[in-house]
């Protein structure tokens, strides 16, 4: 009954497998392509390279907030739905910075500030990608615990790793820069991801019945279960991008992204390896 | 029949804890209207949501783990001339240098004193956060700014790096005059000619009295204040070194704030006097007579309080919001919050069509929101925008793993026996464990680190899922048996 008819039994599990390491491997290439030129594998913001964001809402145009802000290192000027005017600046010294705000204080009362020292900002990308690799080697833990089979395992483990890196990949892609807020979107995903790879392994290896049955019965349900965080997900998307909530735009469409990657790395990669592992012999 | 059934229904256990919490949190919440008419609930906003700022100080500061050969007392003395700042010892092996350096700079002179450099890390011992804390407060508070927060924030190995001041109210300018402009605070003494050596530090001076006039009525004016006991034999001995007790016109103390003299004046001669003897911990510094006398007695008194920070600072972060923009992120994230809800239903009535399924599913989901607003509630956590983001991710997935169940129990066909059932469940409720336990592990470095706001953010995705597999989804089974097996 879901969105869209989709018949696992028809492919074999190399089929299924191609399309999403293709994918696989054009992301690591990306990200691997940033790393050399950026030193990160996802273009930093400024909570980690440090700099001044400033949000307000104003009808001057990006053109008059540019000439405004002449004297200071002006980064970028983005602007959303009813005037709201999102204006990123680079590092500077604690007195231009005081200068600043007391210029945005004049300008735009009601304007809200951000900023990152650039030995803070080192700080904390230091701590968010130890959160991540710890992160990642727990959920594997888990997984591994929780179906003590080696094959089956590493397919959830290397579907969640696919889920990131193309994540990772495609915020390069639309322009979506690594902040706090990002990399909590990151870990959810990490924690997110696994829950229809888990549901499709748990029904393919602990159910009696057929191969397809089975595998037809979980897409059935871990389709729905995915659409309803897409659902949820969209919507705050679109909210926050209407009404220029710049953090929660960025955290919902990161995780969109990642729900979505999510869908094709649960489906073709988690799917065809257990089909291989089954077929092979593995399992009851 | 039926009735029977419900009162079955509303005395399982299960069931019960989710009212129980259910009314609990509401009572946490505590929507109601406020003297004005507006409806206000319990709920703490943290700075998106309201008018205020927050600033991060990094301390210009360095433990440094370290072995001698020299005997310690020695070692420490010296190294403190030699990088010409404050070094403490914190325990056996570990100094803290109040002055910013590198690894690579700190190393010659460790050298040159018979040391040697074992490990870096920039920051402050805790003992010092501690200081630097207590100093903020009393700052804040005698400046009556009345919403602030003062939270230092410790590595896991114990050395305190920042300090995050947060104050509602404020704006980013105030702010700054508030925190950011932090005097560091001296005393010296005259040595010869033009030279000075360091005596204390604002650290050793443990209160500051108001302006007063000494002795009483005389009209001339000046403020008390009073030195630690360590503070004390510091400053009874340095005066006694360089012979400020015997000739102290010679030898004038000066009080600096941010290395600039704002007072200087010899001793007096029965200071002096006694000081050759005993050492004294109330001092008293005269400003001088008349209205300016009084004038300078008020400046020195906020000068002495204001700038008693014991380590240089600098701005790591900051940040503000104002009244009306934190008003219209609260409103994106209630219509957010809503149409997700209304979505998340949308697309559950997809794929059951039956309405006696999904309602209970919706109802049940919205359940679970309430009940962790009622925990943030309780424990006071400072909702932010993250945060936000966490609940409505909690709501996608709640129901998630509400469909996992029904799909479950709905597997080759309705009305399964109550032991089809209860097996049913349990392996759903596997699959939700293991689930869960993924995102708790995910969550778990956020938690125990200290990546600014994302602390809370942890805890409170945290929070969602251990009510969710405790609380509101074994509910929902117990619920959805009823109503599948009717």
């Amino acid at each position: 009954m879901g969105l869209f008819h989709y018949n696992i039994e028809k492919y074999s599990p190399k089929q299924l497998v191609i399309i999403p390491m293709v994918l696989l491997a054009i992301s690591l290439v990306v990200l691997a392509y940033v790393t050399v030129t950026v030193g990160m594998p996802v273009t930093p913001g400024i909570d980690f390279s440090g700099g001044t964001a400033v949000t307000v809402i104003t009808s001057d145009t990006t053109a008059q907030i540019q000439s405004e802000f002449a004297g200071y290192p002006l980064v970028s000027v983005s602007e959303g739905l009813n005037n709201g005017k999102f204006i990123t600046f680079g590092t500077m010294s604690d007195a231009q910075y005081q200068s600043l705000t007391a210029l945005v204080a004049s300008k735009y009362p009601d304007a809200q500030i951000d900023q990152i020292g650039e030995s803070f900002g080192k700080t904390l990308q230091d701590q968010a990608f130890i959160a991540l690799i710890i992160a990642f080697i727990g959920m594997a833990i888990v997984v591994f615990v929780s179906f003590r089979t080696f094959v089956p395992s590493c397919a959830v483990v290397l579907s969640a790793f696919a889920d990131m890196v193309m994540t990772a990949a495609m915020m390069n892609v639309v322009g979506i820069q690594l902040s706090l807020g990002t990399t909590a979107a990151l870990l959810m995903l990490i924690g997110y991801s696994v829950d229809s790879d888990i549901l499709l392994t748990t029904r393919v290896l602990k159910r009696q019945g057929k191969l397809n049955d089975k595998l037809t019965g979980a897409f059935r349900t871990g389709i729905i279960m995915t659409s309803t965080t897409i659902a949820a997900v969209t919507v705050l998307l679109i909210v926050s991008w209407a009404g220029q909530v710049v953090v929660i735009e960025e955290i919902s469409a990161v995780l969109l992204m990642g729900l979505i990657f999510d869908i094709l790395n649960t489906w073709l990669t988690n799917v065809g390896i257990l089909k291989w592992y089954v077929l092979k012999g593995g399992g009851k | 029949m039926k009735q029977e059934r419900i009162k079955d229904l509303f005395s399982d256990w299960r069931v019960l804890v989710l009212i129980v919490l259910l009314v609990l949190s509401v009572i946490a919440i505590y929507p109601h209207f406020d003297s004005n008419g507006n409806l206000t609930t319990n709920l703490q906003y943290g700075l998106d949501f309201q008018q205020g700022s927050w600033i991060q100080l990094e301390f210009k500061s360095e433990v440094v783990g370290f072995t001698t050969t020299e005997p310690v007392d020695t070692f420490v003395t010296n190294l403190s001339k030699s990088l010409d700042t404050d070094v403490v010892q914190v325990d056996a092996n570990h100094l803290e240098i109040r002055k910013s350096y590198t690894q690579a700079e700190l190393q010659p002179y460790f050298e040159a004193e018979d040391g040697t450099v074992v490990s870096y890390q920039p920051g402050i011992s805790a003992t010092t956060a501690d200081l630097v804390k207590q100093i903020l407060v009393d700052k804040i508070n005698s400046m009556g700014t009345k919403d602030a927060k003062v939270n230092t924030i410790t590595g896991l190995n114990g050395v305190t790096q920042y300090v995050r001041v947060e104050m509602a109210g404020v704006d980013m300018n105030q702010a700054q005059q508030i925190v950011g402009k932090q005097g560091k605070f001296e005393i010296r003494i005259q040595t010869t000619g033009n030279q000075t050596d360091h005596v204390l530090y604002g650290d050793s001076i443990t209160s500051v009295q108001v302006p007063s006039q000494s002795p009483a009525g005389s009209g001339n004016w000046g403020v008390g204040f009073t030195l630690s006991a360590d503070g004390a034999s510091t400053f009874q001995n340095t005066a006694i070194k360089y012979g400020a007790t015997t000739d102290p016109a010679d030898h004038k103390l000066t009080m600096l704030l941010d290395n600039k003299s704002v007072y200087s004046a010899p001793l007096s001669q029965a200071l002096a006097g006694s000081l050759q003897s005993e050492p004294t911990t109330q001092l008293f510094a005269s400003t001088g007579s008349g209205t300016s006398g009084e004038q300078q007695a008020t400046n020195l008194e906020i000068q002495l309080r204001a700038g008693a920070l014991p380590v240089d600072v600098a701005i790591a972060g900051s940040g503000s919001t104002s009244a009306s923009l934190g008003q219209h992120y609260m409103e994106m994230c209630l219509i957010a919050g809503i149409f997700a809800l209304i979505m998340v239903a949308f697309v559950i009535f997809y794929r059951y069509r039956e309405p006696r399924i999904v309602l209970p599913m919706v109802l049940i989901n919205a359940s679970e929101i309430v009940i962790l607003l009622g925990f943030i509630s309780v424990i006071q956590f400072q909702m932010d925008l993250p945060t936000v983001a966490g609940l409505i991710a909690v709501l996608g997935t709640g129901i998630d793993q509400l469909v996992v169940i029904t799909d479950e129990i709905l597997h080759e066909g309705l009305v399964p026996s109550p032991n089809i059932y209860l097996k049913r469940l349990a392996r759903a409720l596997t699959i939700i464990v293991i689930a869960a336990a993924t995102v708790l592990i995910a969550m778990l470095p956020l938690a125990l680190m200290d990546l600014s706001t994302l602390k809370g953010f942890a805890i409170i995705t945290m929070m969602g899922v251990i009510i969710g597999v405790l609380v509101t989804r074994p509910a929902y089974g117990r619920i959805i048996m009823d109503i599948l097996s009717e």
